[in-house]
């Protein structure tokens, strides 16, 4: 046996009705209403195949209002006066009368009209009319009371959003509340007599604003400073705080864009080089906030090589539809990111959907083209070529005789039109909804649909201009007004299937690396390298003075230009500590490959030498310490190895001190294990040679070492974050895309197979385990003070008397790790860790 | 037919989780999962009878040369100087228990139980140019080309999601013996091996290692099954004890806590036995212990015998190894048959014997066929990919079918309403080796899988307000003559 899941039914009835089909003209017939005649009918003529059931309107009734009655009765065509459009117009009726009487088939003249004999006066008027099955699911219907779809209607959408922009005049503020944003939806909630949002508290609104700004939980010293803070403008400061946090800003919001701009550091086409990575110069426009205006015109323009990846697309290899070639990528995917323009329709045909045509599709398109595009319908030449033209004309147009670049560079100009308020409102409306977990628009790739509130949006995307196109300004205005700061809508069944109405923010489920990143925070297990090729460097450091460096290229011989491809050496340095210092770390580069353990732990590694690894280094011990790096080159032929590492630690001395690799550093090719340690110490140490072709990484590394030694001594040794590094399995399941395709908005819930790979899966289980041994060994006075750092956390609440109860039962000094991974795992599983409300 | 659980009051309970899991469903379709799209007509889509109601792919990952396994040709043995292009097959052919249909030697096992198949010759691919496998194995399971505007859903996901899980608390999508990492082309793989835009609740239970799949439905490693039960129910009482308990109607809390339920539910189940191989009797898990492959099918059996809706059994595809025989083709398929011969047999025989394999569809299909000299078929413009091109025979290194071939490639069904000793087209007795009697495309193979577990190859989704059909635009035509009695 299966069970088939309920689907919905109506989806797809608006695109399929022939919205521009020319309808003839019909006379509808005089009324000839014969109540017997009917009640007969129905008494006898039709057998009750539906009795038992309910009519389900949108699987029942849509199909044969859809097949009977729209052609004349629907969209803009209302024979009579009747229109089917919604339940009110049904209901209503037209020129003869009410339409139907719920409950009451009998005397329902949609009903009579069915069943009818009289050609004059049955409907519909041609044909053979409805079955008796039909009648019989219409009659029930009515007897039924009429259900409809919320929200359904037969009429095609006329919607067409205006292009330019425009500022509304704000409502007059009411109780107070004058930010621009609440005196918008102060009036909306006012003219719907519903009552004000209730505001969050200090509490909900800290792990809200965390997890939307930076993609972290706070942590137990970030909550209760900020909630022991008497400053009343406490969460302006907050936000200002968290915004300019400029590398937690760019490792969370370059999930967004990655996501919107099909960016990933791994995935199908990078095999074949048809592919390129933007990551580098994306995440420092993050870093650097730069103006999403001039973001748009170097994705489209790019003025170097670092942010062509997105117009390039992917190039595959062998054959492609037409529909796919690069070019037509280019058209969807800027129609898409930039202006949720679904332009996938109209790069086979003229959409069914809305107006966008082939001609549109391949005429931007042909912008970004090296060659005569030919017009292709359903990939068949049409025999004529695309003109390089864009979508608004009325903001000018590209001179399709320029060059490619020129081109490009008119289209990035165009798209970034002071004019083009659907280039401003498509952003603003992705913001909004993953801050307040809705669009104004919704989906919000598709923004030819009506906005809920169109003031609202209007408003957002002035101020984005007004703002010189700075992001963060649009999310400060976000987060800082009320609407922001009110408890979240209950969302059920009814209220999903409904119209939209607003009633304060949704809430949003963790994103995958919005979940790992917590795991991490609360576990202590963030990986100790990212893929990612990004200087996680603020930009204001890597104007500071340069620290001295000390450490020089080395390897097992000084020559080592020709070192064999895959030649493996271990390197070490021992050295003595009087104190244990107060913060160490170590910045690691090693052509091609290494990793790096101190006193055999594993601490951490990295594959790109022209990306120097931040290490830090916990643990060190007073006494002899080791640090020891394995080191791999490269490649299958022989080729120029070297390893550079500099060491630096602060004791209770006022300066920094520390070492870097040098003559005194010893290698051997005997290697640890993987984990760290030998099983057999190796008595072949010898001393390295310092390499005389460092010229060959130094230029390249030296900068990019000194930036992130600048960064660690502040203090500032960043978790690794999931932004940052590959997708795994975990992920995946989570709902981290494979960027093959721009998917702009992630499942908002968890599936069965992700539960089981959060119930089992070996990866989460290794992050608790780590987790549950680091904090067994703290120094609690008793369990119910874990208890309360797990969820002051984890939750950013003290756990009530039930809950302290419940979690410290199975909890004893001193702890067991495996009791702690299993009250971790319990907390995390909660919808309450994994939704952000 | 499966086995119904034994305890009716669970499994009542599990039915009236599944009728939650429908009405969440609805609430899902809400915030843009992809809807079930109407029909041109404005009539909803009527589903066919279904014949089947399991599917197994066999998955011959790597090109499958048909020449030297299900359509034998003119045999030429192996000797120095005989030039290449003489050659049509490696293997002499073998007589199968129908008297119309020949194998080729090393297929034995299989040669008995073609009585219950209908072995298609005639299966045509498209030739993409450029050869990528993944790229093939892309199209075969998706029914799209890629690249393609959306990611396109897996055959399996398309049988979970229109059909739903044949026993409810097994996965309906099952993927044994293909690695996703520390493969070739793995991006790729993962790109079709995937629920595409259906919700990821669709998507594949991977299983790389058949003798590892038990750890997939197993607590971790150190955890026995009294602290993962304990465990659960701390977090059942934790939520009994949230102060959020007012949010608990909230379809997101509501679809996590069902969805946990449901994962416990199976990692707590008497079905959790069926990923244990080692569970099988000694006698006849040494039918199936052929290798990794043999062993998945052991493991496909026992899922199917518990409920499982879809698993494809992967001799897992590394590029250059297994099928993908760019050099030493005869003496790696004479492997390769050992591997795969006796497991398929066996699998059909014991799904025959317990009286499952007359609903249970099991197909074996590669993403294109090999021949000895010609690349992609008559006409291509593809790069010549073999790694020992010789004009004639100097060691046993150049015999085998080292080339793509894609104008013809063998396709075997059995079970689920097949019908049996039948041949389905043919392909041509000279080269070029295409198909010349009843060329059947993806698109037509896919719409006769769907008519078998009874989906209708029109079946579509709304997906950014576009149709996206089981079968490519709707236009699959499923090969009715391949069912049907004996």
């Amino acid at each position: 046996m299966y069970c088939r899941p309920i689907q919905a039914r109506i989806a797809g009835v608006e695109l399929l009705f022939p919205k521009n089909e020319s309808q003839g003209v019909r006379t509808t017939g005089e009324n000839h209403r014969s109540f017997w005649w009917v009640l007969f009918v129905v008494g006898l003529g039709i057998a009750p195949i539906v009795e038992a059931d309910d009519v389900d309107f949108a699987h029942d009734m849509v199909p044969i209002l859809k097949t009977h009655c729209a052609k004349c009765h629907s969209g803009m065509q209302q024979e009579g006066d009747f229109s089917i459009n919604t339940r009110e117009q049904m209901l209503a009726g037209g020129s003869s009368g009410p339409g139907l009487v719920t409950g009451d088939s009998a005397n329902s003249e949609l009903f009579r009209r069915i069943v009818s004999t009289d050609e004059g006066y049955r409907m519909p008027p041609e044909g053979q009319g409805l079955s008796a099955e039909q009648a019989t699911v219409i009659r029930k219907w009515i007897d039924q009371g009429a259900n409809w779809e919320p929200g359904f209607t037969f009429a095609p959408s006329s919607y067409e959003p205006p292009l330019r922009p425009r500022r509304p005049d704000l409502p007059p503020a009411m109780a107070g509340r004058d930010h621009p944003l609440d005196r918008i939806l102060d009036a909306e909630l006012v003219a719907r007599s519903q009552t004000p949002l209730k505001p969050v508290s200090d509490e909900v609104f800290l792990r809200r604003v965390f997890l939307d700004l930076v993609g972290l939980l706070p942590t137990p010293e970030q909550r209760h400073a900020f909630l022991s803070d008497p400053n009343p403008d406490k969460r302006t400061l907050l936000i200002d705080h968290l915004l300019q946090d400029e590398i937690a800003y760019a490792d969370h919001w370059l999930t967004f864009w990655n996501d919107l701009l099909r960016n990933d550091y791994t995935g199908t086409g990078f095999i074949t080089g048809g592919r390129t990575q933007i990551t580098t110069w994306l995440y420092d426009a993050l870093l650097r906030n730069k103006p999403y205006d001039q973001m748009t015109r170097e994705l489209i323009a790019p003025p170097t090589p670092d942010s062509a990846g997105f117009i390039d697309g992917i190039r595959w290899r062998g054959e492609v539809s037409a529909g796919q070639t690069v070019e037509i990528q280019f058209a969807q995917s800027v129609g898409q990111s930039f202006l949720g323009i679904n332009l996938k329709c109209a790069s086979c045909h003229d959409s069914f959907v809305d107006r966008w045509t082939l001609n549109e599709a391949f005429g931007l398109a042909a912008i970004y083209s090296d060659r005569p595009l030919e017009l292709h319908r359903c990939d068949k030449p049409l025999g004529t070529m695309a003109e390089p033209k864009w979508l608004f004309p009325e903001l000018g147009q590209i001179d399709s005789t320029a060059d490619k670049n020129t081109r490009l560079e008119q289209l990035a100009r165009l798209l970034t039109h002071p004019e083009n308020g659907r280039f401003t409102r498509t952003i603003v409306n992705r913001l909004w909804h993953r801050l307040m977990g809705r669009g104004i628009v919704h989906p919000t790739d598709a923004m030819q649909t009506e906005p809920w509130n169109a003031d609202l949006l209007d408003y957002l995307a002035i101020h984005l201009a007004d703002h010189q196109y700075d992001l963060k300004q649009t999310l400060r205005l976000i987060v800082t007004s009320a609407a922001y700061q009110s408890a979240v809508e209950r969302v059920d069944e009814s209220s999903v299937a409904a119209p939209y109405v607003y009633a304060g923010p949704r809430a949003k489920r963790l994103t995958a690396e919005q979940f790992l990143d917590a795991v991490w925070q609360l576990t202590g297990t963030a990986p100790v390298n990212m893929d990612a090729q990004v200087q996680r460097v603020r930009p204001g450091d890597s104007a500071a003075a340069p620290s001295q460096l000390r450490a020089q290229w080395i390897w097992n011989r000084g020559d080592a230009t020709q070192s064999q491809g895959g030649e493996t050496l271990a390197f070490r340095k021992v050295w003595s500590m009087q104190e244990a210092p107060k913060s160490a770390y170590a910045v690691v580069s090693c052509d091609n490959e290494f990793r790096c353990y101190l006193n055999g732990r594993l601490v951490g590694a990295g594959a790109e030498w022209d990306n120097p690894t931040l290490v830090p280094l916990q643990d060190i011990v007073i006494g002899d310490n080791e640090l020891l790096i394995v080191g791999r080159n490269g490649g299958n032929g022989a080729n120029p190895a070297g390893l550079w590492c500099e060491v630096r630690y602060r004791t209770s001395e006022a300066s920094e001190q520390g070492f870097g690799t040098d003559g005194s550093w010893q290698w051997t090719a005997r290697l640890p294990r993987e984990s760290g340690g030998y099983d057999v110490a190796p008595q072949d140490w010898q001393n390295a040679s310092i390499l005389s072709h460092s010229n060959i990484w130094a230029p390249r590394v030296t900068p990019l070492a000194q930036n992130l030694m600048t960064q660690a001594s502040n203090g500032e040794v960043a978790m690794i974050r999931a932004s940052l590094v590959k997708s795994d399995f975990l992920m995946r399941s989570l709902g981290r895309p494979n960027r093959d395709q721009i998917v702009s908005v992630r499942p908002s819930e968890m599936t069965t197979l992700e539960a089981i790979d959060l119930s089992i899966g070996e990866t989460l289980d290794k992050y608790l385990q780590g987790g549950a041994e680091r904090l067994a060994k703290e120094p609690w006075e008793n369990p119910g003070e874990l208890v309360r750092w797990v969820y002051h956390h984890a939750l950013s609440r003290e756990p009530n008397a039930e809950e302290l109860q419940l979690l410290t039962s199975d909890l004893s000094l001193p702890l067991q790790p495996t009791a702690v991974a299993d009250v971790l795992w319990a907390v995390i599983m909660l919808p309450e860790f994994q939704i952000n409300r | 037919m499966n086995e119904r659980p034994k305890n009716e009051l669970e499994y009542e309970m599990r039915r009236e989780f599944l009728r939650k899991l429908g009405a969440a469903t609805v609430a899902t379709l809400g915030f843009g999962a992809p809807r079930l799209f109407a029909a041109a007509d404005g009539q909803t889509i009527s589903h066919p009878q279904a014949t089947a109601d399991s599917c197994v792919v066999l998955w011959m990952g790597g090109g499958m040369a048909a020449p030297d396994t299900f359509d034998p040709k003119r045999y030429v043995p192996f000797k120095v100087g005989v030039p290449v292009g003489e050659i049509e097959s490696t293997f002499p052919s073998i007589d199968s228990v129908v008297d119309t249909i020949k194998l080729t030697e090393g297929l034995e096992h299989i040669a008995q139980v073609m009585d219950r198949a209908t072995l298609i010759r005639s299966h045509v691919l498209p030739d993409l140019g450029s050869i990528l496998h993944s790229r093939h194995q892309y199209h075969w399971h998706t029914g799209y080309v890629p690249p393609q505007t959306v990611a396109c859903p897996h055959i399996g996901s398309w049988m979970a999601k229109v059909l739903g899980p044949l026993n409810p608390v097994m996965p309906a999508f099952i993927n044994i013996g293909q690695r996703l990492e520390g493969v070739g082309e793995q991006e790729e793989l993962k790109a079709f091996t995937t629920a595409g835009f259906f919700d990821s609740e669709f998507g594949p239970l991977n299983l790389p290692f058949p003798e590892e799949a038990a750890q997939s439905v197993r607590p971790p490693a150190g955890m026995d099954a009294g602290r993962f039960a304990n465990r659960q129910k701390l977090f059942r009482r934790l939520v009994d004890q949230s102060p959020q308990r007012d949010y608990l109607s909230d379809f997101q809390y509501e679809s996590q806590l069902r969805s946990i339920e449901n994962a416990y539910r199976l990692l707590s189940s008497k079905e959790r036995e069926a990923f244990d191989i080692s569970l099988e009797p000694a006698e006849s898990f040494a039918k199936y212990d052929t290798g990794r492959f043999g062993r998945g099918c052991l493991l496909a059996r026992r899922l199917v015998e518990s409920g499982a809706r879809f698993v494809e059994v992967t001799t897992e595809y590394v590029p250059f190894l297994n099928w993908d025989t760019h050099a030493d083709g005869h003496t790696t398929l004479q492997r390769m048959k050992k591997e795969i011969d006796q497991p398929i047999a066996q699998l059909i025989l014991d799904l025959e014997s317990r009286g499952l394999l007359n609903r249970t569809l099991v197909i074996l299909a590669s993403e294109f066929s090999r021949d000895m000299i010609m690349e992609g078929k008559p006409g291509s413009n593809a790069n010549d990919q073999t790694t020992e091109p010789v004009e004639a025979l100097k060691t046993m290194k150049h015999y085998g079918q080292h080339r793509h071939f894609t104008g013809a490639s063998c396709v075997v069904m059995w079970g689920g309403g097949v019908r049996g000793g039948q041949l389905y087209g043919a392909s041509a007795q000279e080269r070029p080796f295409v198909a010349v009697e009843k060329p059947l495309s993806v698109t037509d193979l896919h719409a006769t899988i769907f008519n078998a577990m009874g989906i209708s190859p029109q079946t579509a989704y709304d997906v950014e307000q576009r149709p996206f059909y089981a079968t490519e635009d709707g236009k699959g035509k499923p090969a009715i003559e391949i069912f049907g009695r004996t």
